[in-house]
């Protein structure tokens, strides 16, 4: 490349400012547009992988269940050597706590709702303390026993305050009805939380309202330091437990972890090797003998999954939507360029009667085109920084249907410098293909002939 | 010669193989035709491997001699009356179908009514029940086989799989109503008095479950000495609180068998929460096999 390109084509930037703006002012929209749906689509991807954390209590769940007397898995083990191998496992943990969980009906005078009621160890604690906001009552409150933690919307559908007491009927680990009161000690901003409304207990609590004896344990939640290693965590943990003899299996189920507890007949979390040798019927009502124990591990990111399928479709609407306004930009450049080329022939024919060769014409109109989208893809990339965090500043409803890709009611933008950077290449590259043509045509100009034409 | 004793064995090989094959290929079309009868005729089929009633429960309970004084009811006693009103409401010995009528009253969700069809086979501990009533909801079914319970939705045209202690339709009722009564089955008496209920005299038996997946771990029974059946239950929690009270306020009596036509069933946390399930149409006729199945659920759904 030589300066003198660049220079000319610069200066023919500049010439005629109506046509760069216009031009420009497309390219730099669709690059706007772009920016903005990426930065919001990882907003929301981050904002779902954290709100699903406060959902599940970690970002790497091991859930046990054990057979009962009738061959039916129940939410459940005794096995202490399962967290002694989890806490052994080389990965960057932050803690190791006990979960325990149950779908329970809370009731308040005549009225009724249906939560997740968690059982949380408050000593070991970091994640909810450092998450949820809490609008009435104090972390202190929570130590006293039978205290619970209230999402703020469950505690207005009640008109409830901290110190009222609250019935919760719920389903012990094995499938027996049980009803037990809690003090409301707190209440948190669930808005903050992704519109979350479990319910938080002590998991002493929890655990003898579930009627499991002191040793035993539904969850093993692990809290990362980076949530991006919960998969190679969730690895390490699984080859841990199989290399001890544990049954182990991957993934998440749609009703366990964050999104409920697994009823005992969930087949899904028997592993293959027990599928194939140790049911006694098929279907869901597959049975182990008794005493036997399986674990599932799942990751923040599979019980993520769902919710983020939704935002795999934005992302594809954003993607569509900027290869059309691509699409519509290139053939704006195109047009214009040889619109170009027919205004400066004769200027192309005196360069070429000056010394210039065909490959500095078609330099300088590739470089034109160049500085043309890349300028403005930069200029709507710039722009797209204030209106994303403007957009970020609009309340939304945290209980809506995408009330899990919010943070604290709203939306997040949080776009990368590769996907900046990718833009740019992007526009950059359509833009060269779109000057291609009209470059070429006038490199091919004869400069006798366009003098002549023109004089 | 020995060719020829070659060939005559070969000739003997071919004539058995060819008679095995007709022998064979008559135990095909045998199995076949078998096969393409269709489900034997209610109530005559193979058992469906539904839960298995104890040794005897039926033949012991049957000469049973009881106490003519209720003041001198032992708990043996009292159990052998459960199971008399378990076998008396159940249907052993045919197949049942129904229609329910159920009204529904929640201080939260106001008053609601259904209307079900229900096809029971007790002697299985299978059912099949299908909501005609209200509109948005027809077509819904539930059906119990093979220890299974599944929930269908006509509208996404899939099956879920649901137990028999959720609740039906948020209501006080749960699914475990729908099915045959086996409380001397699951329970054992921890304590019996007499007492009167209204104009009856009854005798109280206060029961635990003999294993943690009941879903209620106490109950309390109050049984008409007399007609032998249950007028109330009170079904407690693992922390003994009153969980729910069924009424049993009417009885219909169809053969050997005493049908609680009418049940109330009233919340133990919020009273004002209460259900009421009406039997009409009781039919005691066969029941093909077929209607047990998930694939008669999603066609009769349509």
């Amino acid at each position: 490349m030589r300066l003198i390109h660049l220079k000319l084509a610069a200066r023919n930037v500049r010439r005629q400012p109506h046509r760069t703006i216009a031009l420009g002012g497309a390219v730099a929209f669709s690059a706007l547009v772009m920016a903005l749906i990426l930065g919001f689509v990882n907003g929301m991807d981050l904002a779902i992988q954290n709100n699903v954390t406060l959902y599940s209590g970690g970002h790497v769940l091991v859930s046990g269940y054990t057979a009962s007397q009738s061959g039916r898995l129940q939410n459940r083990f005794t096995d202490d050597t399962v967290v002694k191998i989890v806490e052994s496992t080389k990965a960057d943990i932050l803690t190791v706590s006990p979960i325990a969980q149950s779908r329970a009906t809370v009731v308040f005078g005549t009225r009724e709702i249906q939560l997740m009621l968690r059982g949380v160890d408050w000593s070991r604690d970091q994640l909810y303390h450092e998450s949820l906001i809490l609008t009435e009552g104090d972390w202190k409150g929570l130590e006293d026993s039978r205290t619970m933690l209230m999402s703020g919307q469950t505690a207005e559908r009640f008109g409830l305050a901290a110190g009222d007491r609250v019935i919760v009927r719920l389903s012990t680990a094995s499938g027996q009805q049980n009803v037990t009161d809690y003090k409301v000690a707190a209440i948190y901003d669930d808005r903050a939380a992704g519109g979350m409304n479990t319910a938080f207990v002590a998991f002493g609590d929890l655990a003898a309202d579930l009627n499991m004896k002191s040793n035993e344990q539904q969850q093993i939640a692990v809290f990362l330091n980076n949530s991006a290693a919960a998969e190679e965590a969730a690895q390490a943990i699984a080859a841990g437990l199989s290399a001890q003899g544990f049954a182990v299996s991957r993934g998440s189920a749609s009703n366990d972890g964050a999104l409920g507890a697994a009823t005992p007949q969930d087949a899904s979390i028997i592993p293959d090797a027990f599928q194939a040798t140790g049911g006694t019927q098929g279907g869901a009502n597959r049975r182990l003998a008794p005493g036997t124990a399986v674990y599932r591990i799942s990751t923040v990111q599979e019980l993520a999954g769902e919710i983020g399928a939704a935002l795999g479709s934005i992302r594809w609407i954003g993607y569509a939507v900027f290869a059309l306004m691509l699409l519509g930009s290139a053939t704006g450049i195109s047009n214009s360029y040889h619109m170009v080329l027919l205004e400066r022939t004769k200027e192309i024919g005196m360069l070429r009667c000056i010394g210039y060769k065909k490959k500095d014409i078609f330099s300088s109109f590739v470089w034109e085109g160049i500085l043309l989208a890349g300028g403005a893809a930069l200029v709507g990339i710039v722009l797209a920084l204030p209106i994303g965090f403007g957009i970020g500043l609009i309340p939304f409803d945290p209980h809506g249907d995408f009330g899990a890709a919010l943070v604290q009611g709203h939306l997040r933008f949080a776009p990368t410098l590769g996907q900046f950077l990718l833009i740019l290449v992007f526009v950059t590259t359509v833009a060269i293909a779109a000057v291609f043509v009209p470059a070429r045509r006038a490199a091919d100009v004869v400069p006798v002939e366009a003098l002549r034409k023109t004089a | 010669m020995a060719n020829k004793r070659s060939m005559n064995m070969k000739l003997l090989n071919a004539r058995l193989t060819s008679k095995l094959s007709i022998v064979l290929f008559g135990l095909v079309l045998v199995f076949s035709a078998e096969a393409q009868s269709g489900p034997s005729r209610g109530g005559g089929g193979d058992p469906m491997g539904g839960i298995d009633l104890p040794p005897g429960f039926l033949e012991q309970n049957k000469d049973y001699k009881f106490p003519d004084d209720i003041t001198k009811y032992t708990a043996t006693d009292f159990l052998m009356l459960v199971r008399r009103t378990d076998i008396r409401s159940s249907f052993y010995n045919s197949d049942m179908s129904a229609t329910i009528s159920m009204v529904t009253v929640s201080p939260d969700r106001g008053t609601k009514t259904f209307k079900q069809q229900i096809f029971r086979r007790d002697k299985d501990d299978a059912f099949l029940m299908i909501t005609l009533e209200p509109e948005s909801r027809k077509g819904q079914g539930m059906l119990r086989v093979d220890n299974n319970m599944w929930r269908y939705d006509p509208t996404s045209r899939k099956f879920t799989h649901t137990t028999i202690k959720d609740t039906y339709e948020n209501s006080t009722v749960t699914n475990n109503d729908f099915r045959r009564w086996q409380r001397s089955i699951d329970y054992s008496v921890e304590k019996i008095s007499s007492g009167t209920l209204g104009n009856y005299n009854v005798i109280i038996g206060e029961l635990k479950a003999n294993n943690d997946e009941v879903p209620f771990p106490y109950i309390k029974m109050y049984i008409e000495a007399d007609r032998k059946i249950v007028l109330k239950v009170e079904e407690y929690s693992l922390s003994m609180k009153l969980l729910r009270t069924a009424y049993y306020t009417q009885y219909v009596q169809i053969g050997d068998s005493f049908v609680p036509t009418v049940q109330i069933f009233q919340d133990g946390l919020i009273p004002e929460k209460r259900s009421q399930t009406t039997y009409t149409n009781i039919s005691t006729k066969p029941l093909p096999d077929y209607y047990f199945t998930k694939e008669y659920l999603e066609r009769v759904s349509q």
